[in-house]
């Protein structure tokens, strides 16, 4: 499903350069469920940036459904991460000045859909994930956990088949935590590929592989 | 998509005030600036209808002498006729054209009530002027003989009296001096180019018995001031203590255009300072609110909105911004036309609506484009970088 | 702590120098607007060259009679002969002038018309309006005694008629078609004082003046000084009981008059009564009140609207300053101060840029003669403008601001 080849990412400053990524390769089949550790800055965010096409790598091949994707333009790129891809963030990243239903329906904006057909889809992804009575809430009236569950439903409304999540835990207490990587579990079950990058052993330990990065490099 | 945006933007709606506070009052700036230029040019369109080119008018003021002042001024008249720089000379009162001086009355027929720039003058004042007739004729000698008075109207004043009728023949007003028109010209904008189109009308005085006040004067093209001297001095000579006022109709015409101009260019000039000002407010505003919103552009990026479908959504959320302050402002814009406030044609006011509404979009994209183009700049990837 | 506050200010202004341009221009533009309006108020009403002494002055401009049904109106200057009979012996008034409100004459010099306007004065006009002679004399009861034919010419038709700058005292000049003898030169009035402002002055005594005419309707009017401001009080009471004294109904100029008024006035109510007719001076002030209150509206809403937008920059610094226990007034004020600080800059360079326009409005002869200042009350009401339009722009997004709460705050930094 995702096939990265030699991947190298390098950040560029005037004064100094970083190697973020150094030659990775990796292929995460489909249905499989990954997660990816390793210590603060070791390139994790940035590796699960290019798996999502948010950044370009320097050097390397990505390819997503078998589309080998570094020729693409940006319109393309767009759509293929609106039809393929959902993300799940650290820090929810929900629109506070729209309802959870509205912000549920944002990745529905940018394909053509009647916005009878967006509101129902965003209904049953937002009771997939146990919410459908919070839909007219705003995001400052929720709970953290409950922010996060929003994020998912967002993350999976437009049913894609890669989801993709960023320390989705990272700010949640482990009640809360343990119910996110469930609904995760939930929906790998169903058929998603997931890659999740995570700082908890335990959670690491649950999915079908884990992949650590050390400096760039992949180390196991 | 517009309804997302529209939600978006009403949740904020406090914050948002003050841009369509902003746009509000812009909106009704320009509304004003663009009625009150459309206004003049729609009036300047209009021909004056005369020529005031080569014309002098000369105000005869016998200041403290009373003795056959009738004569005097008819031998004034005929010595100016008798050089041969003058084309033509007209008597006339004082309200020749672009003068301070008006003179009106109230004209009547058949209930319909107007009021009316009335112009004592003789049989020459369509030569002076250059003055068109449309239908009917000017005054013969005839005429001083005839009961009814006979009057010369211009178009507008024939079309408020009497619209689509034949103007000649109809009798004005009752009682023992009714008016007979003989005849109707074209414009006459005595007031200048900026005015709008008023009713003038032309009476008979007879220049044996009617004390005129002024004297209209076509002079050759090329005629010098030496000429003007000579004339003014056999003139002074004929008339001991009279104060003799002579002004070209060109200088007062500039002078009488610059009531309109002046205040519209000194209006122009401060609202274009004040749109200025908005623009750049605008541009700052949204550039800061652009920089504010970094996270969102960077989750729209990840959840699949292309760079361009970026700069379109702050675009258009500018533009449902204008709308509402617009729509506003048009509750506000309508009201002159309805409770004729000033008293302009209502053409202008659609006009000057649309203009307004099309500047004012102008402005904003203007406003908008630079800082929606550097939003869909932004790397989703360093957007929604966690710290 | 102000010193401290202002300290911060001049850091924020050098930090983001697009923001502080928009501001400041904002500001500079407004204000600039404001004080050339203010300076042009001050050039129509205020006390200038020659009308110097206007703030302890009355005139009398106008006479309005009416018939029994009030139905036909007229209103005119006076004679001379009536002014000079009751108006120029007013006992509370110092010193009366009485002077014509508008007359034209031509002369001709090497084959150019020059258009004049033309005064006819009494002597004590020369007292009453403070002219500069650029050369010679005004004219005195002697020459009115002897009826002279003399004149005094403003420096404009000097140099018009007898080019250069050298000196015409004595010299001839003939102006529609009688001779003078020049005796005086002034420095020109601008057209917008229209009871001074001529380019040849006469004594009342010369043949076109008109002066012997009786009855009420003419073309004099009269500027009467008192000793002090407060003494104008007695001068317009005084003219009213001679004007209430006059008996009605009577007969003028070939109108049966059966109301008559006249009034001695200041001279902003005297000039305002020839386009509104009751209440000018509130009239007045309210109506420029209105004019600035426009002028500032919408700089305001851009000022306030780029503040509050900026509050998020700021956000860091205000919640430190919380977190170490400053009240929310104390924040409050600081912005406030700030705001003011920043207006007060914009207000300095507004000041150079007034000064850089009046100069090309004086330079640029549209209005002549015209010498547009920033006067000392100008400057005073530019500077309250100033604080007050800092105060305005910075007190909501400052009220803002110091409401935000501390957590929300650090995190946003």
């Amino acid at each position: 499903m995702i096939k990265l080849t030699a991947i190298e990412k390098v950040y560029r400053t005037s004064t100094i350069e970083t190697l973020a990524l150094d030659n990775i390769n990796l292929e995460i089949p489909k249905g499989e469920f990954v997660s990816i550790m390793g210590p603060s800055g070791c390139g994790k965010s940035t590796l699960l940036n290019v798996m999502g096409l948010l950044d370009n790598p320097s050097k390397g091949a990505v390819e997503i459904d078998g589309m080998e994707i570094s020729r693409y333009s940006d319109k393309k790129l767009a759509r293929l991460r609106n039809q393929k891809i959902g993300f799940i963030f650290q820090s929810f990243h929900l629109i506070n000045d729209l309802s959870v239903l509205d912000n549920v329906e944002i990745p529905l904006l940018y394909r053509t859909s009647t916005g009878r057909s967006r509101r129902e889809l965003a209904k049953e992804a937002l009771e997939k994930v146990g919410l459908s009575n919070r839909m007219k809430h705003f995001p400052s009236q929720l709970s953290g956990g409950q922010k996060q569950r929003v994020a998912i439903a967002r993350a999976i409304v437009g049913k894609p088949e890669i989801i993709l999540a960023d320390e989705p835990t990272g700010n949640l207490d482990s009640v809360m935590g343990a119910e996110i990587l469930n609904i995760l579990l939930q929906l790998n079950q169903e058929g998603a590929t997931i890659a999740m990058v995570t700082h908890d052993e335990q959670m690491a330990r649950k999915t079908n592989r884990l992949i650590r990065l050390f400096d760039g490099r992949q180390v196991s | 998509m517009t309804k997302h945006l529209l939600k978006l933007i009403w949740n904020k709606k406090r914050r948002h005030g003050l841009v369509i506070a902003e746009i509000l009052v812009s909106f009704l700036v320009l509304f004003g600036l663009f009625s009150l230029v459309l206004y003049n040019g729609q009036n300047y369109r209009q021909p004056l209808g005369f020529r005031y080119q080569n014309t002098w008018a000369l105000n005869l003021n016998s200041g403290s002498d009373t003795a056959a002042l009738i004569g005097k001024v008819n031998q004034i008249v005929g010595k100016i006729r008798s050089y041969p720089e003058v084309m033509a000379a007209s008597l006339t009162e004082s309200n020749t054209p672009f003068s301070m001086n008006t003179s009106n009355r109230t004209m009547e027929y058949e209930g319909v009530e107007i009021v009316s720039d009335v112009f004592f003058t003789d049989f020459d004042y369509p030569k002076v002027l250059d003055i068109n007739i449309l239908q009917g004729r000017w005054f013969q000698k005839s005429d001083l003989t005839s009961t009814y008075r006979p009057v010369v109207l211009n178009q507008e004043a024939a079309l408020r009296l009497f619209g689509a009728e034949n103007p000649l023949g109809k009798v004005l007003g009752s009682g023992e001096n009714p008016n007979r028109v003989v005849g109707v010209i074209g414009n006459f904008k005595s007031r200048g180019e900026y005015t709008p189109l008023e009713p003038a009308a032309f009476e008979l005085g007879n220049p044996q018995e009617h004390r005129f006040s002024a004297c209209l004067i076509q002079v050759k093209p090329g005629v010098t001031a030496e000429f003007e001297a000579r004339m003014m001095k056999d003139l002074g000579a004929m008339a001991k203590g009279w104060n003799l006022e002579l002004s070209y109709l060109a200088n007062q015409r500039k002078s009488k255009n610059q009531i309109a101009t002046v205040p519209a260019l000194i209006f122009a000039v401060i609202c274009g300072f004040l749109l200025l000002n908005v623009a750049l407010g605008l541009f700052g505003v949204l550039n800061l609110n652009i920089n504010k919103r970094r996270d969102e552009i960077g989750l729209r990026r990840a959840l699949g909105a292309s760079a361009t479908g970026i700069t379109r959504q702050f675009v258009a959320e500018m533009w449902l911004l204008t709308a509402i302050g617009v729509a506003i402002g048009l509750i506000f814009a309508v009201q002159f036309p309805i409770l004729h406030i000033f008293d302009l044609p209502t053409s202008v006011y659609t006009a000057a609506l649309f203009l307004a509404l099309a500047s004012i979009y102008a402005l904003v994209t203007v406003c908008a484009l630079y800082p929606s183009s550097q939003a869909a700049k932004i790397q989703p990837a360093t957007a929604l970088h966690e710290e | 702590m102000l010193k401290n506050y202002i300290k911060i200010a001049w850091k924020v202004l050098l930090r983001r120098p697009f923001y502080t341009f928009i501001t400041l221009f904002g500001i500079t533009f407004t204000l600039t607007i404001l004080m050339v309006i203010a300076s042009f108020v001050d050039h129509l009403i205020g006390n200038h060259y020659p009308e110097v002494y206007r703030d302890r002055s009355v005139y009398i401009s106008r006479v309005k009679q009416q018939d029994s049904l009030r139905q036909s109106t007229r209103i005119s200057p006076l004679t001379f002969q009536f002014l000079n009979q009751y108006a120029a012996s007013l006992k509370s008034a110092d010193k009366v002038g009485i002077v014509n409100m508008f007359n034209q004459a031509n002369a001709y010099s090497n084959g150019q018309r020059i258009k004049l306007g033309v005064k006819y004065a009494n002597p004590e006009f020369w007292e009453v309006a403070r002219f500069d002679f650029l050369e010679g004399k005004p004219f005195n009861e002697a020459h009115i005694r002897n009826r002279d034919n003399v004149v005094v010419i403003s420096d404009k038709l000097r140099g018009q008629y007898f080019g250069g700058n050298g000196p015409a005292t004595g010299k001839t000049i003939e102006i529609d078609n009688e001779r003078f003898r020049v005796i005086g030169v002034v420095k020109g009035v601008p057209s917008t004082r229209p009871m001074t402002s001529g380019d040849a002055y006469f004594p009342y005594t010369v043949s076109k003046s008109n002066y012997e005419k009786q009855g009420y309707i003419g073309s004099f009017v009269v500027l009467a000084t008192a000793k002090t401001r407060a003494g104008r009080k007695a001068i317009e009471e005084e003219y009213a009981e001679i004007i209430r004294r006059i008996p009605k109904p009577l007969e003028d100029d070939g109108m049966r008059v059966y109301h008559m008024e006249s009034e001695a006035l200041p001279y902003l109510e005297s000039w305002l009564s020839n386009f509104v007719e009751e209440d000018g001076v509130p009239k007045f002030y309210s109506a420029l009140f209105l004019l600035a209150l426009v002028i500032l509206l919408l700089p305001t809403i851009n000022l306030v609207n780029l503040n509050i937008s900026r509050i998020v920059e700021r956000s860091s610094e205000i919640s430190i300053r919380k977190a170490f226990g400053a009240p929310s007034s104390t924040i409050l004020w600081q912005f406030v101060v700030e705001n003011m600080f920043i207006a007060l800059v914009g207000g300095v360079i507004a000041l150079a840029f007034t000064l850089v326009v009046l100069t090309m409005i004086n330079q640029s002869g549209w209005i002549p003669n015209a010498v547009l200042v920033i006067n000392f009350p100008v400057f005073l009401v530019s500077i309250l403008l100033c604080l007050l339009f800092g105060f305005i722009s910075g007190v909501y997004p400052a009220w803002r601001m110091s409401r935000m709460p501390v957590a929300d705050a650090l995190r946003a930094g």
